[in-house]
């Protein structure tokens, strides 16, 4: 009698390891993908900033592209990129960045640029002579709900003077100031070389720009195979 | 010594998965193989001929895009891991043997042309597609990013439509 | 929390050294799997050895629930995870071309890389093919630069073109893998062969 139940509790077993593979990974996943599916999403903060977040962003420094940084996505020719000049149409003909649009600020809240400035696909890089309008134009866009909005830190004023004309660094400066004056050389003449003067606000605002963002945003990881 | 058997597919899978997820989770990022394959080329031909490489655009950017050095990227130290992980498993199932591996029915001369064929084919469309299976494909699938799956259903719907044309190589 | 590295939990040289311990990982289950041998590999195209189906999908299921997890849990900020960008023309030209290149050349990068460590003649050579044709692509990238580059569509998700939620996608996914495996062990008892 015993012996019989025995064998019926191994016969049991047998049975639960004769399941098949693909059966035990269903009976795994199904429910756990039922759970995920039911529970709302977690999903990451909301688009539109509250004021203390704006004033934090404002104040890290994190919606800045450093001119370096945008001067090596053109001459990569980065489709994710769209350069904005807000600056009043004569002045974005007389120069602007290459293959950058021109939407005066005065425009910013018009129909007609809804589509090219709400989007998930492209990053808005805003530009003007300093950083006073460019950064209006960031608030506006980032309020209304816009994503991937950034600033191009320094303005043209200080492009024309880091990657147009570049200053060759003092014998006695670091190493990396020399690299860095050879990137912007090279950056130079790949954009079609050429000099600009510094536009008319005050150049001297253009030379007091931070180097680098004290707290870059983070970016994520690069990737691909 | 008779070949140990292979893991449970299944298994695998979820072995596989956790490496992925894991690599997700510490990194940020999926796991890949050409990506080092390009740094490889990359700093072979910077090494080779320096002036062409910082002439030539491709490797001009990816130069740029890796200032502490071409190889110092994330992917050539995880195919190298790949590389001593494969020999430690082959080890323990005592599969580690030179040898060609093809069907009966065609010489191993053919079976390696067709295998550097297939390289380069390989080679090309990973740069093109940005990633191959693992980088673009499985990568890709697990975050559900669109180019990813795209990309999956592009490599295995051209297997099967050309997998008659080369059946003799396989079957 | 997550992903560390992009938080600057870990440094960067920790991140490279965890990238070498994942690489392990992903070459010795590869291996183990019997993704070494390309004629289990290029089984799956003719229905005889579907182990690349199975271990492809349940890996990438895997991965995908537990990233939905990780996030729901607040582990992982998902916004912050790289999502491959989409460019129509070369995500499926690219495909294709690769696609042929694996029916011919019985590898993809990674496996060859999991054949050529344990001595098999043809990984290596396929290896050695992978680096001409990256070669290739560098060379005459000028040509086809302005192709790779076309048809940029940002980094969108599946389940956004879709308009549903990741878990709802996910669900789906895990079903449709489930049915796949189940046409595939059909498949190999139609098609049965011996184990390489």
């Amino acid at each position: 009698m015993n012996r019989f139940k025995d064998s019926k509790h191994l016969q049991n077993i047998k049975h639960l390891q004769n399941i098949k593979p693909r059966v035990l990974l269903a009976m795994a996943l199904i429910p756990l993908a039922l759970v995920i599916a039911a529970v709302p999403e977690n999903t990451t903060k909301p688009y539109k900033l509250t004021i203390e977040e704006v004033v934090g962003e404002i104040t890290d420094g994190a919606q800045y592209f450093t001119a370096d940084q945008i001067a090596d996505l053109i001459i990569q020719k980065d489709p994710s990129i769209q350069l904005i000049d807000v600056r009043p149409k004569d002045e974005f003909e007389t120069y602007h960045l290459p293959g950058a649009l021109n939407i005066p600020i005065s425009d910013l809240l018009s129909d007609e640029w809804l589509e090219t400035l709400d989007q998930d696909v492209r990053t808005n890089v805003f530009y003007s002579n300093g950083t006073v309008q460019s950064n209006q134009a960031w608030i506006i866009c980032t309020q209304r709900g816009f994503k991937n909005n950034y600033v191009l830190q320094g303005g043209l004023n200080y492009w024309a003077e880091t990657i147009l004309n570049p200053q060759r660094p003092d014998q006695t400066a670091p190493n990396d100031e020399f690299a860095k004056y050879d990137f912007r050389k090279a950056m130079n003449g790949a954009l079609g070389g050429g000099t600009l003067e510094a536009q008319s606000t005050p150049a001297s605002s253009a030379g007091t720009m931070p180097e680098v963002a004290k707290k870059p945003k983070k970016k994520k990881a690069a990737g691909g195979c | 010594m008779k070949q140990n058997k292979y893991l449970n597919p299944y298994l695998g899978g979820v072995l596989l998965g956790l490496v992925l997820l894991s690599a997700n989770f510490i990194s940020g990022r999926g796991l890949g193989a050409s990506g080092a394959f390009k740094s490889m080329v990359v700093s072979s031909v910077n090494m080779v001929a320096p002036a062409h490489a910082g002439n030539a655009t491709f490797y001009k950017e990816n130069i740029h895009e890796h200032p502490e050095g071409v190889m110092k990227s994330w992917l050539v130290f995880q195919v190298l891991g790949v590389v001593v992980g494969a020999f430690i498993s082959g080890a323990l199932a005592g599969r580690l043997k030179f040898k060609v591996e093809h069907s009966p029915k065609i010489t191993s001369k053919r079976r390696l042309i067709f295998a550097l064929a297939g390289g380069v084919l390989f080679g090309f469309g990973s740069q093109l597609g940005r990633g191959c299976t693992s980088g673009s494909a499985l990568s890709g699938m697990a975050v559900l990013s669109l180019g990813g799956i795209v990309t999956m259903a592009a490599i295995f719907g051209t297997g099967y439509a050309l997998a008659y044309f080369f059946r003799k190589n396989w079957i | 929390m997550g992903p560390l590295s992009v938080n600057e939990i870990i440094s960067s040289n920790t991140n490279f050294f965890l990238a070498f311990l994942i690489g392990i990982g992903f070459g010795f289950v590869l291996e183990s799997s019997g993704f070494s041998s390309s004629r289990k590999l290029a089984g799956v195209f003719y229905g005889y050895d579907t182990v690349v189906l199975k271990v492809f999908f349940t890996a990438a299921i895997t991965a995908m629930l537990g990233l939905l997890f990780f996030s729901l849990f607040g582990w992982v900020d998902l916004s912050l995870v790289y999502v491959n960008p989409t460019f129509w023309h070369s995500a499926i030209s690219g495909g294709v071309i690769m696609g042929a290149g694996f029916i011919i050349g019985g590898f993809c990068p990674g496996t060859s890389v999991c054949g050529a460590a344990i001595g098999k003649i043809d990984a290596l050579v396929f290896v050695g093919g992978l680096f001409l044709g990256i070669f290739i692509f560098g060379e005459g990238y000028p040509l086809w630069e302005d192709f790779y580059k076309a048809g940029f569509a940002g980094f969108p998700k599946l389940n956004e073109v879709l308009g549903i939620s990741q878990g709802i996608l996910a669900l789906l996914i895990v079903l449709m893998a489930l049915a796949m495996f189940w046409v595939g062990e059909w498949a190999e008892q139609k098609f049965p062969r011996e184990e390489y």
